[in-house]
């Protein structure tokens, strides 16, 4: 039995139980319901520190912020679905549908004549395959007491910071839920945003900010709390990812003047968006660019063009590549699309102990229980502690083995590819041949007489996952 | 030279604080006194990590001295003051690793000379830690003009960053600040974690300058200057907010481009530094003291305040409780002596009738066996032990009937007792009573009876008498027969009927004395009963009488000792009141004296007042 079934099975069993109980059985349907839809991501983070625009860049187009009539925000949930359409969930539960409109290429919707504080919940249905694999949910601020709630209505967090402070480890910390702490960081991704602003916006600012990245995905303190830490650019990854035909034509044309005379005007946003400018760039136009880019895209963007992207496209896939967001879409891919199946099964789980809260009854008590245990013994969890435990420096493993063991246990992916760390090129009988040696090597350090059984212990695992590998591709060839 | 006003209330602040029993805030403040005498100025540089606090000292000074870097960079305090030549001194602490060794002594701090250019490296994140000892803070000389006045620059550590350590945090290093400058880039409107650390400052040190720094970078950062400057305004932080880039200072000295400088807005940041350093004697002191002085102030008026709170709150004060109880005792003693006086009489009556109902009952139940005996035996022959039998039983009833009196009078007096609980003197007042010996000793003894006897004359006339009619009758009797008149049946009938009648005149005799006897002892035994019961009223009046001496003294006794409390405490309660109403007007004028000196220390601050903060609002309220 898969872990999916497992679960599924859970949750029937669980509605069945409660079949005369309405509470419990209407928040079970709603369980059974989340788990068949694809990964909640909620974007989190302290104020300005560019969710929604995270989320417009991941979508690829204009469609958060939704502010109310008084400018707040409420959580926005961004989904896959035509035509786009919007409703709107008040404080007593009662969804009701709203016009949507797209006014000069980004999302509107009319909510002025809603009162701020009776709306709960905003929910976007609009056609994007970003929005496929995972639905998407723009949240306004939040202390890190209520990172918990976020918690258990999202499936995985993308968790936002500028500079790494103590309430944003506060708020990690609280996303951990205790039930399952041992299963390790399983659904949060650490972004440290405004990465152009994070490296001073230095020509070099990006690969600062994945050297700071990088750092803390080490750091005894905060790889604890997450899966992952990646450095992004959202600002500019929205603006690459919606690159309008004139904003080529200045930049262009800005890439054409002479070195020397551009530098000095790019010395501050002041100066750029000044009246003396030495290049035929109104400054409207480059106004509006430095809205868009932000001084370092302005600047990156110049050089990129100067040296080798001629065309809008290049200069898109180069800005998107270099903004981290193609990192981020991989991490999003490695850490919660491909393990939606332990993430629901968490959140399923997590559900299951709140009907079990709010209407005890025996039989469900059992099934948590139940379903405790499974989890706890499903191969996947297994991964994904071991994982952490490697990480973190919890367990350790001689010799760069500790590395080998991460990745073949889906770190770096959990494709065969990307477990066995070889090209997408690779064949079905290479990969085979590699696979069943990477076993037989596990299998040997399983027994490893000079390892602790802690370390024994680990090596088992890394053997299961290729076994798993191993029937995978037979069953492919057969 | 006279001393400036500032340390004028400065030094009777700390006065205050020394009477008021706060050594602790006595202290604070003295070493605030050295620091505000020191003509250094201090300048704390401060915010949350990679705002560009290093990199602002940096183009202060115009010399890269401090460790700058994209993530968290510096991780001591590092103060950069003026040399002749340039030199470094890192400070470091050998007891941070060591734990104390075996005697307890604190290893003391070491200081080792660097090279300048080698401080970046040991301040900064990754520095080569020193094996034996932990860095507490750098030290840097630079020979500079901007310095060479006193300034001192401090760089921090980032505050709120999780891997500060809580040590170095700049708030710990707040005490020596004689002003702060918070840098804040402009990237981002100042946030929650900013405005807090900014209240928590300027509860200490009112000299703030905020730093809008990087505004090279960002197209927006005159709104977010606007915004910054109302959301301080609104937080009651009326801070100056200084906008300006390290980054164009630095390329404007490099190049010698002025038009850039005056674009950094560096010269107006210096120009505010300077105000500062020549408005420190004054200005800058008048204002800390202001700050310092007053929440020390504020801190004790409080203190004060509750403490007289809590006086007054307590019940009215001892003595007026008593002085209530007192009055109570003594309403209390009233209704109960006309109530013990009342009981007393009942009781008394009561008791007499029932001591006679009682003695009336015994001699009658003697005479009922006077009148038995008296029915068959003949008083002649049993009078002597007749009498004393009589004498015996009476004066057994007379006895048990005066044990009983007593018994009941002393029931009553334990009764009355009761309405004087805890007096000694109620419960030992039926002892005191006093009783005769002797009932009796008023009655005379039984006068015997006069008893006729019959004598043989009595018996041969009575004989004669009766048989004479006998003759007589049966005489008549025969002789209607024609016998004569004396004859054997007549004779006969006469000897019978005279032999009859000397019997019954005997009994009639016996039956006279027999009522004689019984007339007699009636009549002794009603005596009696006069003499014993007289006696018994006479008892029992005198023991009403000495129960009433007994318990009105007793109640008398009591009175005046309420009285005499109830003076007392009316006393006490008086005194009481004017000590309570001289402590509160000592309280009061404590807190009037500290309010005043709170407003004299308030005032230095001038118009463009200190930051307020919560103590001098509640105090001058
Ligand atoms: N330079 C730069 N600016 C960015 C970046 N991401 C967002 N911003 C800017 O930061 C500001 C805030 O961005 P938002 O996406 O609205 O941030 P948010 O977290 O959703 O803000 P709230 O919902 O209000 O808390 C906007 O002005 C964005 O243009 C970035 O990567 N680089
Ligand atoms: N463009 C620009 N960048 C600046 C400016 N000031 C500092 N920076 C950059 O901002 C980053 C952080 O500067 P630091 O001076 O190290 O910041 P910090 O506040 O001392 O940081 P910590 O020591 O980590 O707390 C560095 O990359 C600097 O180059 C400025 O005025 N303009
Ligand atoms: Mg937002
Ligand atoms: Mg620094």
């Amino acid at each position: 039995m898969t872990l999916d079934e497992a679960v599924w099975g859970a949750l029937n069993e669980a509605a069945a139980l409660y079949r005369g109980n309405p509470r419990a059985t209407n928040w079970l349907g709603h369980q059974l319901e989340r788990f068949a839809e694809p990964v909640r991501i909620a974007v989190a983070g302290q104020q300005k520190s560019g969710k929604s625009t995270l989320v417009n860049a991941i979508v690829g187009e204009q469609i958060a912020p939704i502010e109310l009539s008084d400018g707040t925000q409420v959580p926005t949930w961004y989904r896959d679905g035509a035509p786009p359409r919007a409703s709107l969930v008040t404080r007593n539960g009662a969804a009701q549908d709203v016009p949507v409109d797209r006014v000069d290429r980004r999302l509107r919707i009319d909510l002025r004549s809603w009162p701020p504080p009776q709306v709960e919940r905003i929910s976007v249905d609009w056609p994007s395959r970003a929005l496929r694999g995972a639905t998407l949910i723009d949240t306004p601020a939040c202390p890190p007491s209520a990172a918990e709630r976020l918690a258990r209505e999202a499936d995985a967090v993308l968790y936002l910071t500028r500079h790494l402070h103590g309430t944003d480890t506060q708020s990690l910390e609280s996303l951990q839920h205790p039930p399952l702490a041992s299963a390790g960081p399983v659904n949060a991704i650490l972004v440290l945003s405004h990465a152009d602003e994070l490296g001073a916006s230095r020509i070099d600012a990006l690969s600062a900010a994945k050297r700071v990245a990088r750092r803390y995905r080490a750091d005894v303190q905060v790889s604890p709390l997450c899966q992952n830490v990646v450095a992004v650019a959202g600002l500019l990854a929205h603006t690459a990812r919606t690159l309008r035909e004139h904003e080529f034509g200045a930049l262009s044309a800005l890439a054409g003047t002479p070195r020397a005379a551009l530098d000095g005007a790019l010395l501050s946003a002041d100066r750029f968006a000044g009246t003396d400018f030495p290049a035929a760039v109104s400054q409207e136009i480059r106004q509006e660019l430095l809205n868009r880019f932000g001084v370092f895209g302005v600047r990156l963007a110049v050089t990129l063009i100067r040296t080798g992207c001629h065309n809008q496209a290049a200069l898109t896939a180069e800005l998107v590549q270099r903004s981290g967001l193609a990192e981020l879409r991989e991490s999003i891919g490695q850490c919660f699309t491909e393990r939606r199946e332990v993430l629901k099964a968490r959140s399923a789980l997590l559900a299951l102990e709140d009907v079990l809260r709010m209407e005890p009854h025996p039989g469900a008590a059992r099934l948590t229980a139940h379903l405790e245990r499974v989890l706890a013994s499903a191969h996947e969890f297994r991964e994904l502690r071991l994982t952490a435990a490697l990480q973190c420096g919890r367990t350790t493993l001689p010799d760069g083995l500790d590395l080998e063991a991460q990745r073949l246990l889906g770190a770096a992916g959990t494709g065969v590819h990307a477990r066995l760390g070889v090209a997408e090129a690779a064949t079905g009988s290479e990969l085979r041949q590699l696979a069943v040696d990477v076993v037989d090597r596990w299998r040997v350090q399983a027994e490893n007489p000079l390892f602790t059984a802690r370390q024994r212990q680990a090596a088992a695992t890394v053997v299961r996952s290729c076994e798993g590998m191993v029937a995978r591709l037979v069953a492919e060839r057969g | 030279m006279t001393a400036p006003p500032w340390l004028e209330l400065l030094d009777d602040t700390i006065r205050a604080c020394a009477a008021h029993a706060r050594p602790d805030l006595a202290q604070r403040l003295r070493r605030q006194r050295a620091r505000l005498l020191d003509p250094a100025l201090h300048i704390l540089v401060i915010g949350e990590s990679g705002q560009g606090k290093s990199q602002l000292i940096n183009a202060l000074v115009n010399a890269p001295v401090c460790p700058v870097g994209d993530d968290l960079t510096t991780t001591v305090p590092t103060f950069v003051r003026h040399a002749e030549s340039p030199g470094a001194t890192l400070v470091l602490d050998p007891a941070a690793l060591t734990p104390r060794t075996a005697t307890g002594a604190l290893p003391a701090l070491r200081r080792v000379p660097v090279p300048i250019d080698e401080i970046p490296r040991q301040v900064g994140r990754r520095s080569g830690a020193h094996r034996d000892a932990e860095l507490v803070s750098a030290e840097i000389g630079i020979p500079r003009k901007l310095l060479a006045a006193g300034l001192v620059l401090i760089d921090t550590p980032a505050s709120g960053h999780p891997h500060t350590r809580p040590a170095v945090d700049s708030l710990a290093a707040l005490d020596q600040a004689d002003a702060v400058l918070l840098v804040s880039d402009a990237t981002h409107e100042l946030s929650d974690t900013e405005l807090t650390l900014l209240r928590r400052v300027a509860a200490t040190c009112p000299n703030i300058l905020v730093v809008l720094s990087k505004i090279d970078l960002s197209p927006r950062w005159r709104q977010v200057a606007e915004r910054n400057r109302a959301r301080l305004d609104s937080n009651g932080l009326p801070v100056t907010l200084v906008p300006a880039s390290a980054t164009l200072r630095l390329e404007a000295t490099r190049t010698g481009d002025a038009a850039l400088n005056q674009e950094s807005g560096f010269p107006n940041l210096i120009g505010l530094l300077h105000q500062e350093m020549t408005g420190k004697p004054d200005v800058l002191a008048r204002r800390s003291v202001a700050v310092v002085g007053g929440s020390a102030l504020a801190q004790l008026v409080v203190t004060l305040r509750e403490q007289q709170a809590a006086s007054d709150s307590s019940p009215a004060s001892a003595a007026l409780a008593d002085r209530g109880d007192v009055q109570r005792a003594i309403d209390e003693l009233r209704r109960r002596s006309t109530r013990w006086q009342t009981m007393l009489a009942d009781d008394m009556a009561d008791l007499v009738s029932d001591v006679e109902h009682d003695m009336r009952d015994r001699t009658r139940k003697i005479l009922r066996e006077v009148d038995r005996v008296f029915d068959d035996a003949d008083p002649v022959l049993s009078w002597d032990a007749f009498e004393d039998w009589l004498a015996e039983h009476l004066a057994d009833a007379a006895d048990t009937n005066f044990a009983w009196l007593v018994e009941r009078s002393r029931w009553i007096a334990d009764r009355l007792a009761q309405y004087f609980p805890g007096r000694p003197g109620g419960e030992t007042s039926a002892a005191r009573l006093v009783f005769p010996e002797d009932l009796t000793g008023g009655v005379g003894a039984l006068e015997r009876p006069r008893l006729e006897r019959f004598t043989a004359g009595q018996k041969a006339f009575t004989a004669l008498r009766n048989s004479y009619g006998g003759v007589l009758m049966f005489g008549l009797i025969t002789s209607l027969a024609g016998m004569p008149l004396l004859n054997a049946i007549s004779l006969g009938a006469g000897a019978a009927f005279g032999g009859k009648g000397i019997k019954d005149e005997a009994d009639s005799r016996l039956k006279r004395r027999q009522a004689a006897a019984k007339a007699a002892a009636q009549r002794h035994v009603d005596d009696f009963f006069l003499a014993v019961s007289k006696d018994s009223r006479d008892t029992i009046r005198r023991v009403q009488r000495t129960l009433r001496d007994h318990f009105t003294a007793l109640a008398e006794e009591l009175q005046q000792a309420l009285v005499e409390a109830a003076t007392e405490a009316r006393r006490a309660a008086l005194t009481e009141a004017a000590q309570q109403e001289r402590r509160q007007r000592q309280a009061q004028q404590g807190v009037a004296e500290l309010v005043a000196l709170h407003q004299r220390v308030q005032s230095l601050a001038g118009q463009q007042a200190a930051p307020q903060h919560h103590g001098s609002l509640e105090i001058s309220a």
